[in-house]
């Protein structure tokens, strides 16, 4: 238990951010939440102002953080709290099943924090829990005949090192935690966690929990910078048309269908619910955003020339089916949204000769969207045609 | 106001009342044959001459007929009949004809029409059918008709054979001055008399040239004349040959005809080689005015068969060298005065003197300073720059280097190759260069200084010999760089270490009285 905020701060938060040793003890009460909060002077400390600010440029070169506020210590318990599910030692302690369901539920509603309403809000929230999904482990194995002993983010006990033979080999290895298997209660409690931060789930789709939707994101798609880094953080992953069908996948099924009626209200006589849906925003200008992110990063493939690669085998997943066909939307999306070339060729009209450094990207460019035209089906067009597009050209 | 006897024909007409023509590819009504009158022969001659100067005369040759003609009304005309081939060909010969005084007309048989005009495009087609008398030829122009009757045939062939050369001048320097302009540039033939052949083969064979030859019998001579082929002449030889009498010097045109040097025939022969028919030789020869036609393709002998050898001494093997006796030669190898003036390649500056040097070194551009060598001796600094430095740049091919412009010092010359002698004084007796270096036992990197004339020489090895700019500029310390490390580390990711919990009791979560805690377990 940490005894006060300026601890917790040393021992967990400052590790999480700025790297190094962050241990997890026992869990956090909603209590002590309270008595941390009674020492809110130390959120303002410079060196954790710092290392926010140091994370949050890895995405942007200005990311004007708010400064920390109760929710935000609020996600930082809450984050301590779910890594303490994961603690190997986590059957030493007295206690029941329905204490342990308590704890997850007092976790939930500490990670539970209502969407950002501004850009600098959200890159705070990512700042935290970008930071818990890279988190690492440093894990201490030994083989025996007998099978292998394994202590978790722990040194192995004196007396398991004793009883080792001179043929048993130990064995050190660093792990990604969010890759390894997780217990039941961490599991949900991440999906929390990625829920209270929108921006990671769009920078990490591959993690991001059922039924998240890039329009929760909605600041992050209308800055242009960060849409810039969103756009080179998903061109940067091995299996880009993957995380692109991820975000496409999640955005399709958000999308309200005109054709179906309106969602009804809540069932009447049941109970308020804890807390109101989240409302997604439909702004034309937000999904082409998205929209356009997800078709300039077929743009970036295009001039790291390793698209035709890596979009010869089709996937059936309909959210990456659905990805390739974005760009064969352009022509009727280009108006309203620009297109990648735009300008470029403009510019290479007035140039003559080997001054005309655009015309062999516009000529890759062309014979990429000629290939996914070859590619697509024109089902899966047809169908964008008449469910996206409409939400982004509307005409009076 | 007479009738028009022809009238344009229309875009796309296909009837005539004129029979034999027919429209071609473009719509333009063309007939099977096309004649062009030609008021005297020598605008027949030019038009032949012009014609081969841009197509083949081969295509009109073998349905060509020349035909001296009278009209009906007076007067005489030359009348060329050919085959016509499309418009495109037709309009070629009108275009020549129109520019040798000829009138071209197309049909076929015994009447024909004018050729197209801007009025008519497409051609014209008769008002009404008209028909000569007896064997004359009809032609018809827009607003009258007049009737040939043949005199005279003439072969083509023939005719382009008889035709006399033209005279064209030659350059004033001689033949010699532009062969290629005369033709002689790669081959020239020479047509010698038989009382001159042996001198000029003897001649030949002196001059080392490469020919060969054989004899010919020319119609009309008592004795067979050489006929003698030069491969790539030099000008000496053609100047000899042109200007001998006897020897006639000819171009050739084609494979199978030469023309005389300083004559040109009026038809571009190599363009008409269906008039010269056969597997004959045709030499054109301008100043008799003949043509001779040699019997069978040429056969030529190379040069040395033809000439005979009549040397009957024999060279005697040189027995023992007697290199004793060469002794009472020998004389010794001396520095004397001399009166011609020479390039300085080196200077010897005095120690004293040395700091103007290091003045001017700022005024020397650079491809001077690289291509001079300094030498420091006893006597002062030697600055040399000669064609034995390895000659890198111009400016030290030239000898220009800073030895050359600095007004300073002792001027050196070079006598030979790496061997230098004070400013007005040379090397006595004069031997070549190379023996000179060899006679001094140098190196091939060697140098031998004659600093003063009274003076044994010094040997200067390649070792020797700095740079001078790097002799000049003094070295550079360069400050080393600190590298500074950046303060901040680069972000890593945290790592997880669970502390030991140990046996503790979990409370304090029991049912929490906040309303937050409720609505977060109700999610």
């Amino acid at each position: 238990m940490a005894r006060s905020l300026s601890e917790f701060l040393e021992h967990f938060v400052l590790p999480l951010l700025g790297g190094g040793p962050l241990s997890v003890g026992a869990p956090l009460r909603m209590r002590e939440r309270e008595l941390l909060l009674e020492q809110a002077g130390e959120l303002l400390r410079p060196e954790l102002q710092f290392l926010r600010m140091r994370r949050a440029q890895l995405l942007v070169a200005d990311p004007s953080l708010p400064a920390p506020d109760p929710d935000e210590l609020s996600l930082w318990i809450g984050l301590h709290n779910t890594l303490v599910f994961d603690h190997p030692e986590r059957h030493r302690v007295w206690s029941r099943s329905t204490v342990w369901r308590r704890v997850e539920g007092a976790t939930r509603s500490l990670l539970t924090l209502p969407s950002p309403t501004s850009r600098g809000e959200t890159l705070a929230r990512h700042v935290s829990v970008g930071a818990l999904v890279e988190l690492t482990r440093a894990d201490m194995v030994v083989s025996t005949p007998a099978g292998e002993l394994r202590a978790i983010g722990q040194e192995l006990p004196r007396r398991a090192l004793r009883l080792l033979g001179p043929s048993d080999a130990v064995r050190h290895e660093t792990v990604r935690w969010a890759e390894q298997p997780h217990a039941p209660e961490t599991q949900r409690l991440l999906e929390d966690a990625l829920r209270a931060s929108p921006l990671t789930c769009v920078l990490r789709p591959l993690l991001a929990p059922p039924g998240w939707s890039p329009l929760s994101a909605a600041d992050a798609f209308s800055d242009r910078a960060l849409v810039r880094a969103i756009c080179h953080t998903w061109a940067r992953h091995r299996d880009w048309v993957a995380v692109g069908g991820a975000v496409a996948g999640a955005l399709l099924p958000s999308l309200p269908d005109p054709s179906r009626p309106e969602r009804a209200g809540p069932p009447q006589g049941e109970g308020p619910l804890a807390l109101p849906g989240a409302v997604l925003p439909t702004d034309p200008q937000v999904l082409a955003g998205v929209v356009g992110a997800l078709v300039h990063l077929h743009f970036l493939k295009v001039v790291e020339l390793d698209a035709r690669l890596g979009v010869a085998a089709v996937s059936r997943d309909p959210g990456v089916t659905a990805f390739l066909a974005l760009p064969l939307l352009l022509p009727r999306l280009q108006d309203t949204m620009g297109a990648p070339l735009g300008g470029l060729e403009e510019l290479d009209q007035h140039r003559t000769g080997h001054e005309r450094l655009h015309a062999p990207l516009a000529r890759r460019w062309i014979e990429y969207l000629d290939h996914l035209q070859e590619l697509m089906p024109q089902g899966a067009v047809d169908k964008l045609l008449a469910s996206l597009v409409p939400r982004i050209v509307q005409t009076p | 106001m007479s009738r028009p006897l022809l009238e344009p024909v229309g875009a796309g007409q296909t009837r005539f009342r004129m029979q034999g023509l027919s429209t071609d590819a473009r719509g333009i009504a063309v007939g099977r044959e096309v004649l062009i009158t030609f008021p005297t022969i020598d605008w027949l001659v030019a038009f032949l001459g012009a014609y081969s100067d841009e197509a083949s005369l081969d295509d009109l040759l073998p349905t060509m007929t020349l035909e001296h003609a009278r009209r009906r009304e007076g007067g005489h005309a030359l009348l060329l009949r050919c085959a016509a081939g499309d418009g495109y060909a037709v309009d070629r010969l009108g275009r020549l004809a129109g520019s040798t005084r000829g009138q071209l007309y197309t049909g076929s048989g015994s009447v024909f029409l004018r050729w197209r005009q801007r009025d008519a495009p497409f051609g014209y087609d008769l008002v009404s059918p008209l028909a000569p008398e007896g064997e004359e030829v009809l032609v018809v122009d827009l607003d009258y008709a007049a009737s040939y009757a043949t005199v005279d045939r003439m072969d083509p062939v023939e005719l382009i054979q008889r035709l006399q050369l033209r005279r064209v001048p030659l350059p004033l320097a001689g033949v010699s001055a532009d062969p290629e302009g005369c033709g002689l540039k790669d081959l020239a033939l020479a047509l010698v008399a038989p009382g001159i052949a042996s001198r000029v083969l003897r001649h030949l064979w002196r001059l080392e040239t490469v020919f060969a030859g054989y004899y010919v019998q020319i119609e009309g001579d008592a004795q067979a004349s050489l006929l003698l082929r030069i491969r790539q002449p030099r000008g000496r030889v053609l100047d000899v040959l042109y200007g001998t009498p006897g020897i006639e010097l000819l171009a050739p045109v084609s494979s199978r005809a030469a023309v005389q040097v300083g004559f040109r025939h009026p038809i571009q022969l190599s363009s008409a080689s269906g008039c010269l028919p056969g597997e004959e030789m045709f030499l054109f020869r301008g100043d008799v005015g003949r043509v001779e036609r040699l019997p069978g393709p040429p056969r030529f002998i190379d040069g040395r068969h033809l000439v005979e050898a009549t040397g009957a001494a024999m060279p005697r093997e040189l027995g023992q060298l007697r290199e004793a006796e060469l002794e009472p030669l020998q004389v010794e190898l001396q520095v004397r005065p001399a009166l011609s003036p020479r390039e300085p390649r080196g200077t010897l500056i005095a120690w004293e003197q040395v700091g103007l040097l290091r003045h001017l070194v700022y005024l020397m551009p650079p491809s001077a300073l690289a291509a001079s060598r300094v030498i420091p001796l006893d006597e002062g600094v030697v600055v040399i720059t000669g064609s034995s430095i390895g000659a890198r740049s111009r400016a030290a091919a030239a000898g220009l280097g800073a030895a050359a412009i600095v007004p300073l010092g002792r001027r050196l010359g070079e006598v030979a190759p790496g061997v230098l002698v004070p400013d007005g004084y040379e090397l006595w007796p004069r031997v070549r260069p190379a023996l000179t270096r060899q006679l001094l036992g140098l190196g091939p990197d060697d140098h031998a200084l004659f600093l003063h004339p009274r003076v044994d020489p010094i040997r200067v090895t390649a070792e020797q010999l700095l740079p001078l700019d790097a002799a000049l500029i003094g070295r550079l310390q360069l400050s080393e760089t600190t590298v500074v490390e950046p303060e901040l580390p680069a972000l890593r990711a945290g790592e997880i270490e669970n502390r030991k919990l140990g046996r503790f009791a979990l409370w304090g979560f029991g049912r929490a009285p906040k309303a937050a805690d409720e609505r977060g377990s109700g999610q």
